[in-house]
């Protein structure tokens, strides 16, 4: 059974309506990224869920049970906010001891819970700190161990590494992943970053303008995207896409693609309610371009970027469309050049 | 060249304030006498003053030759304070000497005798030193009566509390008056911002049908004059203390006693009115202060499990000690200085007059005994100045630093 379930969800604040009937299971354990782009109201989805946004219709239930009337300390539910929201005139132990101490539990109990939570962080020698006291890392880590100390059913956390630099991003994501197998508990993480969305999640979210695009596990959703939002928004850099029509396969899992002097057929087919002859557009990622000298892409070089890994070039194509390479060998290109490929139809999509 | 500039306008601006206070202080710490004939500038450097001493206690005397004394002791024999010092400039002579004009005749003379002159009084030689000491001799043993003899001193500076001691140990009006100015200030100062605390909690961070509204309606408040409202809050007031005259005559036998008369005019009156008055700012300025803590925060304390109480008392507070600690500083002074509320609705009785008011009767009374109307004003300052130093600790910056990036 879901450890959580939304089921139809909506939201409007006043006329605008942000979330469109959300249907979602979470499985007990699940690392659950809510990913998309600035204003597509993941943020707010998290937030219902935490209970600190009136739902408009639809239900939710944690662990099997209604949350929508019950107050966000009664859902079994801890919070991680993207600005940490420590409580600044006390130390970190009272912080992390403040939820409990508002229920009332016990002293013995509350500096063993918070001693544990520490532990798990490593932060036993900030107890006595206050949060001015601290850089923004351990913060951060602070602002996790109040989570942990509650001992929820489900950890929400908010875009959780935005403010932290380049560096400690990285290694905080790290520690959340091991922190994460290390506890087992369920987990939502709201992110606009796909990089954080492919490394933690068991299944990732993508939304766009409060609709849920596609549900799934990081490869599925790399491998086999559901429609050309979700296909151009996970991957780095971008999907290419190249203008055409569908000459056959409407209404089937594959499709023949002819546009642009490309020509491809067998292609995976997303978005079959169109009939032949429909515009379609060819994606593929810039890492299935194959140099080759007879292919039949042909582009002008306008920008090559070297970063040790991979070589990117971005190039402009006969019909004026602009794309991009990625290859992992160091290409002896230059602005201005022309390069062909081809590419494995195996590996592209066509959406229409 | 402008920092010279703003430097010496902000030395000008520290000066101008500070001369009244200084003014103030320098007339309480002289004596009566001084403070009526010099101005206060000249406290600080010696002056030249005229006193009058004798040379000896009138009464029986043994017979001498020689006397000595000194002229300090003699004029300081009968003080407590402001003991005079300094040196002794010149004795003013008056007397007769013979007349080189008129042989066998004597003419009256006033001279200015200098230290180490010699000089004729009562028939023996009078000299004295710049320190005061003289030394009276006569050719053979006589008894003489005292002589007063007028002296200039150029007198050091001298200071002392004693007009301190007398406006507040002399009579009780001070103390009495200070005592109510604390009865009535402190709680006026406390309940308004209490009730302010709660109520700009609840307008900043809950939502309650029409509280826009509500806090607009508050804000406009701030702009009622308070002499527009002592009609309306007088008859209020008189129509409570006659209820609560009947309530007392029905639950008690005061009738009995003749003490059923509840008074109108009290200092639960002031702490009344002033509450009233002080709530809109207080409310204004609390509110804009509270609605201004991240949102994160409470929000990250509702999960934590807080109820609106436990979030105002355990956060709220706390992180709005800058901004009730500068509202208590205003609604305090403001209170301690108020002189027309407490004239038209605090009590009239002469041992519950607040501090204002008592000024101004000494004003009628004191009105050429300066050195006593500034110690009392210099304690009415006082206050204000302790009270506003001891808050100014409260002004914290970074308050919030840590808790949002």
């Amino acid at each position: 059974m879901a450890q959580l379930a939304l089921e139809k969800v909506n939201k409007s604040f006043g006329n605008v309506h942000v979330i469109h009937d959300v249907d979602l299971q979470i499985n007990d354990g699940e690392f659950v990224v809510f990913v998309g782009p600035s204003g597509c109201g993941k943020s707010t989805l998290l937030r219902l869920i935490a209970g600190l946004e009136k739902l408009s219709s639809g239900s939710i239930s944690i662990a099997d049970r209604p949350v929508m009337d019950l107050p966000p300390s009664k859902r079994g539910i801890a919070m991680v906010f993207q600005s940490y929201a420590l409580y600044p005139h006390m130390t970190v132990f009272n912080n992390m001891a403040f939820s409990l101490d508002l229920q009332g539990v016990s002293k013995a109990e509350i500096h063993q819970r918070v001693e544990a939570a520490a532990k798990i962080l490593q932060m036993e020698h900030l107890l006595d700190r206050r949060p001015a006291a601290l850089s923004g890392g351990q913060r951060q880590r602070v602002a996790i161990g109040r989570a942990i100390v509650r001992n929820p059913d489900v950890f929400l956390f908010d875009e959780p590494l935005s403010n932290l630099d380049a560096a400690l991003r990285h290694d905080t994501r790290v520690e959340i992943a091991k922190l994460h197998t290390q506890l087992g508990a369920t987990t939502i993480y709201v992110t606009h970053d796909q990089v954080e969305a492919m490394t933690l999640a068991d299944k990732i979210v993508v939304l766009k303008d409060g609709e849920v695009m596609q549900v799934g596990s990081p490869m599925e959703l790399f491998n086999y995207p559901a429609n050309e939002f979700v296909a151009g928004f996970l991957g780095s850099p971008k999907m290419n896409f190249f203008e055409g029509v569908l000459k056959a396969g409407a209404g089937g899992n594959s499709g023949e693609f002819e546009g642009q002097g490309l020509h491809a057929s067998g292609v995976r087919l997303v978005g079959t309610n169109q009939p032949n002859g429909c515009t379609a557009r060819l994606g593929i990622r810039p890492q299935h371009l194959i140099l080759d000298a007879n292919g039949p892409l042909k582009g002008t070089a306008t920008l090559v970027e070297r970063l040790g890994t991979e070589t990117v070039i971005e190039l402009v194509n006969e019909a004026g469309t602009a794309f991009r390479c990625a290859t992992p060998e160091t290409l002896d290109v230059v602005v201005g050049d022309q390069v062909t490929f081809s590419f494995n139809p195996q590996s592209a999509h066509v959406f229409c | 060249m402008t920092r010279t500039l703003n430097h010496v306008i902000l030395a000008l601006i520290v000066f101008i304030w500070v001369l009244p206070f200084v003014a103030l202080v320098t007339t309480s710490l002289r004596s009566e006498v001084a403070s009526k004939t010099s101005g206060f500038w000249t406290a600080f450097t010696p002056t030249e003053l005229g006193h009058r001493f004798s040379t000896h206690d009138r009464g029986e005397i043994e017979p001498f030759t020689t006397l000595k004394g000194n002229i300090f002791e003699r004029l300081n024999q009968e003080r407590d304070s402001f003991e005079i010092e300094g040196d002794i400039k010149s004795i003013l002579f008056k007397g007769r000497v013979p007349d080189p004009d008129k042989e066998g005749k004597t003419k009256l003379i006033r001279q200015l005798i200098y230290a180490g002159e010699v000089m004729d009084v009562r028939g023996g030689d009078f000299v004295f030193e710049p320190s005061g000491d003289f030394t009276w001799t006569f050719p053979e043993a006589t008894a003489p009566k005292p002589k007063n003899l007028d002296t200039f001193i150029n007198q050091n500076p001298i200071f002392g509390t004693d007009a301190y001691v007398e406006v507040l140990f002399e009579n009780k009006n001070v103390t009495n008056a200070l005592i109510s100015s604390f009865i009535v200030t402190i709680p006026a100062t406390i309940i308004p911002i209490t009730i302010a605390a709660f109520a700009a909690y609840a307008f900043a961070w809950m939502s309650f049908p029409g509280r826009d509204w509500l806090f607009v309606l508050v804000v406009s408040l701030m702009v009622v004059p308070t002499q527009l409202a002592f009609l309306p809050i007088l008859q209020g007031f008189s129509g409570i203390a006659s209820w609560a005259t009947s309530l007392n005559a029905w639950m008690t036998d005061c009738e009995a006693t003749k003490t059923c008369q509840v008074a109108s005019k009290s200092f639960a009156s002031l702490w009344v009115t002033h509450t009233a008055f002080g709530l809109p700012l207080a409310i204004y300025l609390l509110r804009n202060y509270i609605v201004g803590l991240p949102k994160e925060l409470l929000e990250s304390a509702r999960i934590d499990g807080a109820s609106h109480l436990q979030i105002f008392t355990r956060l709220i507070i706390p992180l709005s000690v800058p901004a009730l600690a500068s509202f208590s500083i205003f609604q305090f002074l403001w209170v301690w200085n108020d002189l027309i509320v407490a004239l038209y609705i605090g009590s009239a009785e002469a041992a519950d007059l607040v501090f204002p008011i008592r000024l101004q009767k000494q004003l009628g009374t004191f009105k050429d005994q300066l050195h006593l109307l500034n110690a009392s004003a210099v304690i009415s300052i006082i206050i204000p100045v302790i009270v506003f130093l001891s808050m100014q600790r409260y002004f914290i910056r970074g308050l919030l630093a840590g808790s949002v990036k």
